[in-house]
């Protein structure tokens, strides 16, 4: 299977990679499209067989229409049927594996070697989000991040069931206790995002948000420079990779 | 039927269910004995079902079912079991 | 339960005896048959009611066991469970009119978002649907009734009071709140202290029990009691929806029953599983309640296309196209929605394998119902369609439902399924599909409201209704896919929605108002309404139109049957039902009584399932606060049981005649009689319920390290005893068994004794070991280690206490001298103590040797 899609995966500009904004993009204005078209086709012909073959006052034949007590059997033949289910597998299908490139880009974007990534630490806990850099600095309900750079996020609980996400950079996973969920992001540009908690996780769970600061890359450097020798509540959790 | 069988079968479950354990004490290699084990204890299961619950005599169809239940626990279990990372 | 299902063993003969049927053709040679054209079209009188009290008096709905009036209850109150959630839910769109919120405190409002989800999904849709499965599906079989009357009102009372637990648990501080997902570890009691959150999860617990029952019901009905003709394949497609429905549910819920089990047993017994620190735990709650939740999603949907196929083939007066292909696919989509339940779990920490797998068998599972979809549609195509309210709930429940599933299709691709997780995208596809569901069932609730009351709707009023409906549909749940980037059960989200939540508000609102209009329609149409005839629709072809609206309780004139290639009633010619004078008969002790009582004898009466309802209640309320220290809570949980023993026995003691034989049609469990074949699914269903606890604890011990694990008992020695003693107990029914077919009385009661002694040797057994393990320190809420094993073994050892209490009732009987003359009790007990048997033999080594 994986063999087939390595094939696809070479025809490179086919299978939408980047930012997690721009594949999130592309592949879901493709979806909404062909979409659409589908449900706009099917709901259309629906409406148009509802009209066409509307009662009408001639009552005359009732040949070959069910009879009360009948034994319940089938009408018409299944031709139309298959062809027109074949059609809507192979949208389907297509549309699926076509995203599964996709999927294994975002699941092992290693093959982009070319940055260097920031990997930070992610535990939710009620009701906050508590953010560990690699060297052993804490934040609670902001992260800081520099522009351009890849963030992998290692995302864990502290006690119950949240899920972390930032909308607008299409980064999401679910934090659970004992377990990493892992995830990443790329922002081009610099600003502050929202990030908030998308699975029920208490009383609090309407406001369980925190603050995303994309930052220049050196404004970055700079503060976290400062943040090695004078953390906060920094004491290291031991995350060892950069 | 035949109350020998039944007999039979029981002395046979008695000792699959002692040989269980011997297997435990006879200092195997843990997954080997654990293997050995399981398929003891479904062999007994098999028994019990077959000829205890008369299974063996009823249409085949109940014993899908059951299997079925089976089928649909260990796709549980197993699935579950293998998605830890 | 299992005490239940030994009792009604009313039928008095194999039906292995009765397949051929022919006697009914050849005894009374004179004229036996009716054909559908000249039935009387009349309801019958009031006074034919074979010992109910009138349907005006409030008994009879206590007492009554007849299907069609369970059918009645079970829709009337769903109904009521309708108004309940949609309340909550208005409450819902009230607080999302502004960001931040308006009228709800947080608790409140995620309240409101966990009791809406819950009593929608389980107290509304499924009752709703099994409201017209009960009512229908008889009717469309040629049976007289279920297989087991009294089971199937105690399903429904059991329905009832779980309502009631829920509603009760509002009063206990709050009701559950943490999502009708109910995500560990937030539903253990660390996080959810209220006592109402517990009660929450135990109203669950006894939904999950009227379901079990129900569908173990309705599948030894299905599968035996069809009229002579009426073979699997010919089945009308509502009955079909139903009997995949029913088998879903049989293992589905089983799962379910698992994790309410362990969660109830964290919540009062203080076990681990799904506690913080419990490896994998929130994991495996997500494996267990989505193992049974993704199947639920087709057991809510089902029926409503069942109905809206027999609704399409009515009003469009064509057959269904491709109707075997139709069929094929919802079998299909029956047995694939046992391995999908990982795709609601995408971003959790489980592997990309494994996650590829689940991402094929959701596009595997979605493909089935294109073709559902094309068959409707093309079911119109040259008909005569006549757009009459039933038809344009169908039809709008099937616009609806393809753009739930186009969005569903977003769903399934992966990466898109990661940005869609937890937003209104997936609010807005999941009330597509399941309201979609809804709006079909709305049809079939015009369809055959003049079956059920006899009176026709007001049409007008009707296709208001449905104006006003789809109208305030798309309103409420399109404007959630364009602000579809506000997080689920959050009222908080971006100024930029603020527009669309406002008109999904406002949509609510038209929504409600349209039930309004129903509700007033129906109930004035039941006072003033015209008659209506057996059958108010041109084309209408199934069975139940074939009978007088309302049927007679006795359903059919003759005996239904489709050899003649079309339905006719024969002659009842040899009458079935036994004599039903002797008291013994609650048993099974008492065999083909004798001829010509006709139907007049079939029992449709009972108390004992509402007032095993009520003692549950107690039951639940009681241990529902036993850990606060308020006494009143274990005195009323000790009363209950109590009360709950007496009811259960006094139930089993009751002389109560179910539908009898000969059936026409019991493919593929000819000779399998209903009670052994209840029997049998029960054991089924406890397969899966004991499967997902050992996979619960597999799963648990592989997250832990498996060889990490610390083995509680420290000797495998108490535990083989234990091994032994089980056997020699299962040997014992079997001589029990032997001695009942030889008719030697000294020997079932010998046995039966040894039976029961060596059940009390095995809990005496088990009883010093724990007490050893508790002087240990190794008590139940000691590690997660001693958590699976008590749990585990104990689930078992209460399997024992059950089938010891029946060994007690059996033994007793036996030395009145039952059994000698017929030993099928003996045998059916003789099942559920051998799978108990079983049971222990694979908990043997899992939990004390490896």
């Amino acid at each position: 299977m994986t063999g087939e899609f390595a094939v696809v995966m070479q025809v490179g500009e086919f299978v939408p990679r980047g930012t997690r904004q721009a594949v999130f993009q592309q592949i879901y204005w493709v979806f909404l499209v062909l979409g659409t078209l589908v449900g706009v086709v099917v709901v259309g012909y629906m409406l148009y067989l509802a009209v066409a073959y509307r009662a009408g006052p001639d009552e005359a034949d009732d040949d070959g229409r069910p009879k009360l007590g009948e034994i319940p059997q089938g009408g018409g033949k299944g031709r139309k049927l298959f062809l027109s289910f074949a059609l809507s597998a192979v949208i389907v299908i297509s549309l699926i594996v076509w995203t599964y490139g996709t999927l294994l880009f975002v699941e092992q974007p290693a093959s982009a070697q070319e940055q260097e990534e920031l990997e930070v630490e992610v535990t939710g806990r009620q009701f906050q989000w508590v953010f560990t850099y690699p060297n052993g600095h804490q934040t609670t309900g902001e992260l800081r991040v520099p522009k351009d750079t890849r963030v992998r996020l290692g995302v864990t609980s502290a006690d119950v069931f949240p899920n972390f996400g930032i909308p607008a950079l299409r980064a999401k996973t679910d934090a659970i206790p004992g377990q990493t969920s892992d995830t990443w992001f790329m922002a081009e540009e610099t600003g502050t995002y929202a990030a908030h908690c998308y699975e029920l996780c208490g009383s609090g769970h309407s406001d369980m948000n925190a603050d995303v600061v994309v930052m220049e890359e050196e404004e970055f450097q700079q503060w976290y420079e400062n943040t090695s020798n004078g953390s906060e509540n920094g004491n290291g959790n031991g995350n060892e990779s950069a | 039927m035949d109350t020998k069988l039944y007999t039979a079968i029981y002395v046979v479950l008695f000792v699959a269910a002692t040989a269980q354990v011997l297997v435990e004490f006879a200092g195997l290699a843990y997954w080997t004995a654990l293997a050995i084990i399981m398929v003891l204890s479904l062999g007994k299961a098999v028994l019990v079902a077959a000829y205890y619950q008369h299974l063996r005599y009823e249409p085949r169809s109940v014993t899908y079912v059951m299997v079925s239940g089976l089928l649909a626990a260990l796709a549980l279990t197993l699935a579950a079991a293998y998605s830890i990372t | 339960m299992t005490g239940d299902t030994t009792d009604d063993t009313d039928d008095p003969r194999p039906g292995g005896e009765t397949s051929g049927s022919a006697d009914g053709e050849s005894t009374r040679g004179d004229g036996g048959t009716a054909t559908v054209g000249d039935l009387p079209t009349t309801a019958p009188d009031e006074d034919h009611e074979h010992g109910l009290p009138p349907k005006s008096s409030i008994k009879r709905w206590l007492v009554t066991t007849n299907h069609k009036d369970v059918g009645i209850l079970y829709i009337v109150t769903s109904l009521f469970f309708l108004i309940f959630g949609g309340v909550l839910a208005m409450l819902i769109r009230v607080q999302l009119l502004e960001p931040g919120g308006t009228i709800l405190s947080d608790m409140a409002y995620n309240q409101a978002v966990t009791v809406h989800g819950l009593l929608m999904v389980f107290w509304f849709l499924s009752p709703f649907a099994f409201g017209f499965a009960n009512y229908i599906v008889p009717l469309q079989l040629g049976a007289d009734d279920l297989a087991f009357p009294r089971l199937n009102a105690l399903s429904y009372w059991l329905y009832l009071v779980s309502g009631l637990l829920l509603a009760i648990s509002f009063f206990q501080g709050n009701s559950f709140s943490g999502g009708w997902t109910m995500y560990a570890p937030l539903n253990v009691p660390v996080y959810t202290p209220s006592v109402g959150a517990t009660t929450t999860v135990f109203a669950l617990l006894l939904f999950t029990a009227s379901v079990t029952v129900g569908s173990v019901n309705f599948l030894t009905t299905m599968h035996r009691m069809r009229a002579e003709g009426m073979t699997l394949r010919r089945m009308p497609l509502f009955t079909w929806s139903i009997l995949l429905t029913v088998w879903m549910m049989l293992f589905a819920f089983a799962a379910l029953l698992a994790a309410l089990m362990i969660l109830s047993a964290d919540r009062v017994l203080g076990t681990m599983y799904f506690a913080t620190e419990s490896p994998g735990g929130s994991l495996l709650w997500t494996h267990l309640f989505w193992f049974f939740g993704h199947p639920e999603v087709y057991i809510v949907f089902f029926p409503a296309l069942g109905a809206m196929a027999e609704i399409f083939q009515t009003f469009t007066g064509r057959r269904l196209v491709g109707r075997k292909w139709f069929i094929g696919a919802m079998l299909l989509v029956a047995l694939q929605s046992f391995v999908v339940w990982m795709h609601h779990m995408f971003l959790t920490s489980i592997n990309l394998q494994i996650k590829t797998l689940f991402m094929a068998t959701t596009i595997g599972i979605s493909l089935p119902f294109d073709l559902m979809v094309f068959a409707l549609i093309y079911t119109m195509i040259k008909g005569r369609i006549r757009f009459s309210t039933p038809f344009l709930f169908a039809f709008g429940g099937l616009v609806l439902f393809i753009l739930g599933g186009i969005t569903g299709v977003f769903l399934g691709a992966v990466v898109l399924d990661y940005e869609f997780r937890g937003t209104y995208w997936v609010v807005a596809h999941f009330h597509y599909v399941m309201v979609g569901g809804v709006t079909g069932l709305v049809g079939g609730l015009y369809y055959w409201y003049p079956k059920i009351t006899g009176k026709m709707y007001d049409e007008f009023l009707g296709k208001v209704h449905f104006g006003l409906y789809f109208v305030g549909f798309n309103l409420l749940y399109f404007p959630m896919f364009v602000a579809w980037e506000t997080p689920r059960r959050v009222f908080d989200y971006p100024e930029a929605f603020v527009g669309w939540h406002q008109v999904a508000t406002v949509g609510a609102f038209v929504l409600g108002v349209s039930f309004l209009v129903m509700f007033y329609n129906l109930y004035a149409s039941l006072i003033s309404g015209e008659d209506a005839d057996a059958c108010p629709w041109a084309y209408g072809s199934t069975a139940e139109w074939a009978v007088p609206s309302p049927p007679p309780l006795e359903n059919f004139p003759g005996r239904p049957s489709y050899g003649g290639g079309a339905l006719e009633f024969l002659d009842r010619g040899r009458t079935t039902t036994d004599g039903g004078e002797t008291e013994a008969a609650t048993d099974g002790g008492v065999k083909a009584g004798g001829h010509g009582h006709g139907h007049e004898e079939v029992s449709h009466a009972s108390i004992w399932p509402f007032a095993i309802g009520i003692a549950s209640l107690f039951v639940l309320v009681g241990l529902s606060g036993v850990r606060t220290g308020n006494v009143a809570y274990p005195a009323t949980f000790v009363g209950g049981l109590i009360l709950l023993l007496y009811t259960l026995v006094a139930m089993t003691r009751e002389s109560f005649h179910g539908p009898s034989g000969p059936f026409g049609e019991s493919w593929p469990f000819e000779g399998v009689e209903n009670t052994k074949l209840g029997m049998w699914l029960f054991l089924g269903s406890d397969v899966v319920l004991f499967g997902a606890f050992i996979g619960s604890y597999v799963f648990t011990r592989v997250a832990y390290g498996w060889q990490a694990w610390h083995v509680v008992p420290h000797d495998p020695i108490p535990g083989l005893m234990n091994t032994y003693i089980l056997l020699t107990s299962s040997f014992a029914v079997v001589l029990a068994m032997v001695a009942a077919q030889k008719g030697n009385r000294n020997g079932v009661v010998a046995s039966l004794a040894v039976t029961l002694l060596l059940g009390i040797g095995f809990l005496g057994n088990k009883g010093i070991e724990w007490w050893e393990l508790y002087h240990e320190g190794e008590w139940v809420a000691t590690s997660i280690e001693t958590s699976t094993f008590y749990l585990t073994t104990g689930l078992h050892a209460a399997h024992v206490i059950v089938g010891l209490i029946i060994a007690v009732y059996m033994l007793v009987r036996a030395w009145n001298g039952a059994y000698l003359d017929d030993d099928r009790p003996v045998e059916y007990f003789g099942l559920y103590w051998h799978f108990v048997d079983i049971v222990w033999l694979f908990l043997f080594p899992l939990f004390y040797i490896l």
